[in-house]
């Protein structure tokens, strides 16, 4: 019998905004803890959360992107769970009334579209952060330190319905969340930083059930490679548990990144009954119509959308679906190049190719101010006129890229113009013959693969200037004489 | 002549015309307190030492014709569940036995910026939960009219500090009647003002939809002028409205509701007489006065105490002993929180805590909180309804005279009845103050309570004025003046 995996994905994003989500305090990216603190966001006795305007703005900017329906009269709940790191032992989060419903996220994977159905999109409150010493977990702990400077960071959670099937779907669908993020300008994006955090509910049950199989719920997720491990390995023992015969129990598994392994956190018996209710402290979120348009105002064009456009210009989906994944920089150069190209696949290549690949290999992040949206059209322009030879417009760009010049200049100065006059290039090819007369004659008795030392000598002597297709063509001709 | 027996007009006047210099009052107050606190413990700190100073810069301002403000120099104790910097805010608990607050709450920065002068924290019910100030992990406090009767509570420090002028008015917070109850026990006025008109930012939460400040003094006048110092919307508490007043008629062209169901079985025969007296005298006046049915109001206590200990629950939640306050160690995290919690607190707190926390559990949520939530809203809607017939409402503000201390501590059902007719107005978020209008035969202070519609406390005090000027109440604690 063949089994079925689903999956259902919980995606927390830290907003970037300038201070925190119910106090005034500035949200900060620094290892030294407890600098951005105050009695609200540690919970002192007698402080109080006032909501930020701009986080819900965000929260209500990713709901609209995501096609949600959003809820005119939000609500902010308490969530109560005792944890050390939670300064007032419970988070206000968002319950029966979030502030987007029912969305839906389009995603690639290499040439094919599939969507992502959203159930919910809501408002939370980060907690502190706990480093344990004498063991990972709390349970074991010798000492547990705590850093509030993330506490009350505001974030949006993203639930999805439980619509993945694959690791790779779930990859391809965090792609697309974190990079829709940072065009909507509301997150940095930064896996690394823990901008994005997502935990997975999976579950297998014969193919064509109805009914889904017993769910676990995977955490500790740091990357995404670590989530489409954390995939794999779980779907993998469930099916094996399945086809054993050994019950899935409902419980919270943690990934090991260094076993590879997921393992039992805490199972359904001691999972937390959260007591939600509507917190006395902040009146309803009031999304109202004008609200609302005003934040569509701040729409971007969508990741979907500039897929869109790519492709216009003749991008496969996935090219298309690569370039909106990538730096804002890039996708503007490669708009600019394409206008005055009109080559798209040129464009794609040099850019997402050799340009990319030469700026990592040489260590420069940035573009140097001198490299003009023309230095690209120019080099392709080049070798689609024959004047200058692929390894030599490799050259050129190599020298653009740490030396204020321009590629033409390069070019000259350093004897890159390929030789185009077949006369010419005659010419030069019987001076090599007679010079090489055994060559011709081994060539002649059938040792083909001698026409290219050959084409090298004629290259050496003409300091590669000499376009080598033209090269090779009139010399075979000539030996055919 | 003795000024801590005058009213904050009165002293102010003097103050002015140079008649009597605040280091005097002062003094007088100090005096007051030093013969009564060791019978009556009204305050669990006295700030003597460190206000001479500020008396003495109040002093100055007078003699300078500088001062502006009806508050320079006044006296005022405040509730110890109330933040005033750098000073300790116990709460009357084990838990915070040791705290103190780095900021002040918004009322004491307000009072502060108009000279008032602090006498000290004032005790209280733990957490202010209770109605006797019996349940202080510091010892109770006594009534100032007979030390063996409670002073009332949960605001009983405050009210016994007015009562035996250690203090010329205090600061008391009320949830269900904690201001009213101890200032009728006490012969005093006791206002609740309209649900967000004073900030409760850095007053430590009880149940935030119930919570409000308001002033514990010896005429409506004072409590006027309290009132209107501390009033304000406030930045820092998102609960807190515009105090855009409304403007009812005070004079005998309003029209007085007396309420059906609190004078009725539960309200002993003296309770019932100052109401009847009172309607009399406005009666004689011209005022139309006519009874009102608000049959939801016997279900008070009920609804009451579902949404208090479920807001508590949460509320309480955050002392743990992890960032402040009691710590008790233990060999894990949670075991540290639990003995912290197991010891830091008293009974009626985990009595509460207890009732709010299975009320809010799965699976009992929709029978106990829910309906208790539908419930508080169809009360707020008979008073709407109420409010369309009549200006104010009277009824009597305990169903008693105070009880002997230790009389209630083994039954909390009948404690809690003694809250009866003052947690209406918490529940519907509505004006209401405690008026005292007579003796009963125990020579104890009684009094009635006139509630009126949100907004309108400003109309409430000019009309509880005429009262108080026409039933002409006098007395005064003896022995300790």
């Amino acid at each position: 019998m063949s089994l079925k995996p689903t999956i259902g994905i919980e995606t927390h994003i830290e907003l970037n905004t300038n201070t925190k989500m119910f106090c005034r305090c500035a949200v900060v990216d620094t290892d030294e803890p407890n600098i951005s603190l105050c009695p609200t966001c540690i919970g002192l006795p007698g402080a109080l959360p006032v909501p930020n305007k701009k986080a819900i703005e965000f929260i209500t900017l990713l709901a609209l992107s995501t096609g949600c329906e959003i809820t005119s009269k939000g609500m902010f709940h308490r969530k109560n769970y005792f944890y050390p790191d939670l300064p007032k032992n419970y988070q206000i989060s968002q319950f029966d009334l979030p502030v987007g419903l029912n969305g839906e996220l389009e995603i690639v994977i290499d040439e094919n579209k599939d969507y992502i159905q959203i159930e919910r999109v809501h408002m939370e409150e980060d907690t502190g952060k706990s480093s344990h010493s004498g063991s990972g977990r709390i349970e074991s702990a010798t000492s547990t330190a705590l850093d509030f400077n993330r506490s009350g960071v505001p974030l949006v959670e993203i639930v999805t319905k439980p619509v993945i099937s694959s690791s790779k779907q779930a990859v391809a669908y965090i792609e697309e969340l974190r990079q829709l993020s940072i065009d909507l300008n509301i997150s940095e994006g930064r896996l690394e930083k823990g901008n994005l955090r997502f935990d997975a509910n999976i579950s297998v049950a014969p193919e064509g059930s109805t009914e889904l199989g017993t769910k676990v719920e995977i955490k500790n997720m740091n990357s995404l490679r670590s989530l489409e491990r954390a995939i794999d390995y779980e779907i993998q023992r469930q099916t094996k548990a399945f086809e054993e015969g050994v019950e899935i129990v409902q419980e919270t598994r943690h990934w090991d990144e260094n076993k590879e392994m997921t393992s039992t956190m805490r199972s359904k018996e001691g999972s937390a009954d959260y007591r939600y209710f509507s917190d006395p402290d902040l009146p309803d979120m009031l999304l109202s119509e004008d609200f609302i348009a005003e934040v569509e105002t701040l729409m971007p064009l969508l990741p979907k959308a500039q897929r869109e456009e790519l492709m216009t210009t003749g991008l496969s989906l996935s090219q298309s679906n690569i370039l909106s994944k990538s730096d804002e920089w890039i996708k503007k150069l490669y708009v600019k190049v394409f206008d005055q190209t009109k080559d798209s696949v040129a464009s794609y290549n040099w850019i997402t190719g050799e340009l990319q690949g030469q700026m990592r290999k040489a260590n420069i992040e940035v573009l140097p101010e001198w490299f003009n949206d023309g230095y690209l059209p120019e080099i392709i322009e080049l070798i689609k006129s024959d004047k200058i030879s692929f390894t030599s417009a490799k050259i050129i760009l190599t020298e653009i890229l740490t030396t204020d010049t321009t590629p033409s200049k390069v070019a000259e100065e350093n004897n890159l113009y390929q030789e185009n006059d077949s006369e010419k290039i005659s010419e030069m090819i019987n001076q090599i013959i007679q010079e090489n007369q055994d060559i011709v004659d081994r060539i002649k008795s059938g040792e083909d693969k001698l026409v290219g030392f050959l084409v090298g000598q004629l290259m050496k002597q003409s300091n590669g200037s000499v376009n080598p297709g033209m090269a090779k063509e009139l010399l075979l001709k000539e030996l055919e004489d | 002549m003795d000024a801590s027996h005058l009213s904050i007009r009165e002293i102010n006047s003097l103050f002015t015309k140079k008649e009597l210099k605040p280091s005097e009052l002062y003094s007088k107050v100090f005096e007051n307190a030093a013969n009564s606190e060791a019978a009556l413990h009204a305050h669990l700190t006295l700030f003597e030492e460190e206000n001479i100073k500020k008396a003495a810069e109040s002093d100055k301002r007078f003699s300078n014709d500088e001062s502006a403000s009806l508050l320079d120099g006044i006296p005022i104790a405040i509730k110890d569940n109330i933040n005033i910097k750098n000073y300790k805010t116990t709460c009357s608990s084990k838990m915070l036995s040791n705290y103190t607050s780095p900021y002040d709450a918004t009322v004491i920065e307000k009072l502060k910026e108009q000279n008032a002068l602090f006498t000290g924290k004032t005790n209280l019910d733990e957490f202010a939960m209770g109605s006797s100030t019996e349940n202080s992990a510091f010892g109770l406090t006594k009534n100032p009219w007979n030390t063996d009767y409670v002073p009332g509570g949960s605001s009983g420090g405050s009210s016994a500090s007015v009562g035996a002028r250690s203090s010329i008015a205090a600061l008391g917070s009320d949830t269900g009647g904690s201001i009213r109850q101890p200032a009728s026990f006490c012969g005093l006025v006791g206002f609740k003002p309209t649900y967000g008109t004073v900030s409760r930012f850095g007053l430590v939460a009880f149940a935030s939809s119930l919570d409000q400040i308001g002033p514990i003094t010896k005429t409506v006048d004072d409590a006027r002028i309290i009132f209107s110092s501390i009033s304000g919307e406030d930045s820092r508490d998102a609960t807190s409205v515009i105090n855009n007043q409304l403007d009812l008629p005070s004079d005998n062209t309003a029209t007085i509701g007396v309420i059906k169901e609190l004078m009725e079985d539960g309200i002993s025969d003296e309770a019932k007489n100052e109401v009847n007296k009172v309607i009399e005298i406005l009666k004689s006046k011209g005022y139309k006065v006519k009874e009102i049915s608000i049959p939801i109001i016997k279900l008070s206590i009920s609804i009451y105490y579902l949404i208090a200990p479920a807001e508590c629950s949460a509320n309480l939640a955050r002392f743990d002993g992890v960032r402040y306050g009691l710590r008790v160690d233990g060999n894990t995290s949670y075991e540290m929180m639990e003995n912290t919690r197991a010891e830091g607190f008293g009974s009626e707190v985990k009595r509460r805590i207890l009732l709010g926390t299975y009320a809010l559990s799965a699976g009992y949520y929709d029978e106990y909180y829910g309906k208790a939530l539908q419930a508080r809203k169809e009360m707020i809607d008979e008073f709407a309804k109420s409010f369309k017939d009549v200006d104010y409402l009277i009824s009597p503000t305990t169903p008693t005279q105070a009880f002997k201390s230790g009389e209630k501590t083994n039954n909390p059902l009948e404690m809690y009845m003694s809250d009866l007719c003052t947690i209406p107005a918490n529940l519907a978020g509505l004006p209401a103050i405690s008026i005292p209008t007579g003796l009963s035969k125990d020579e104890l202070p009684l009094g009635v309570q006139v509630m009126s519609r949100p907004l309108s406390d400003n109309s409430l005090l000019d009309f509880s004025e005429i009262i108080e000027n026409e039933v002409q109440f006098d007395g005064q604690p003896k022995g300790w003046l």
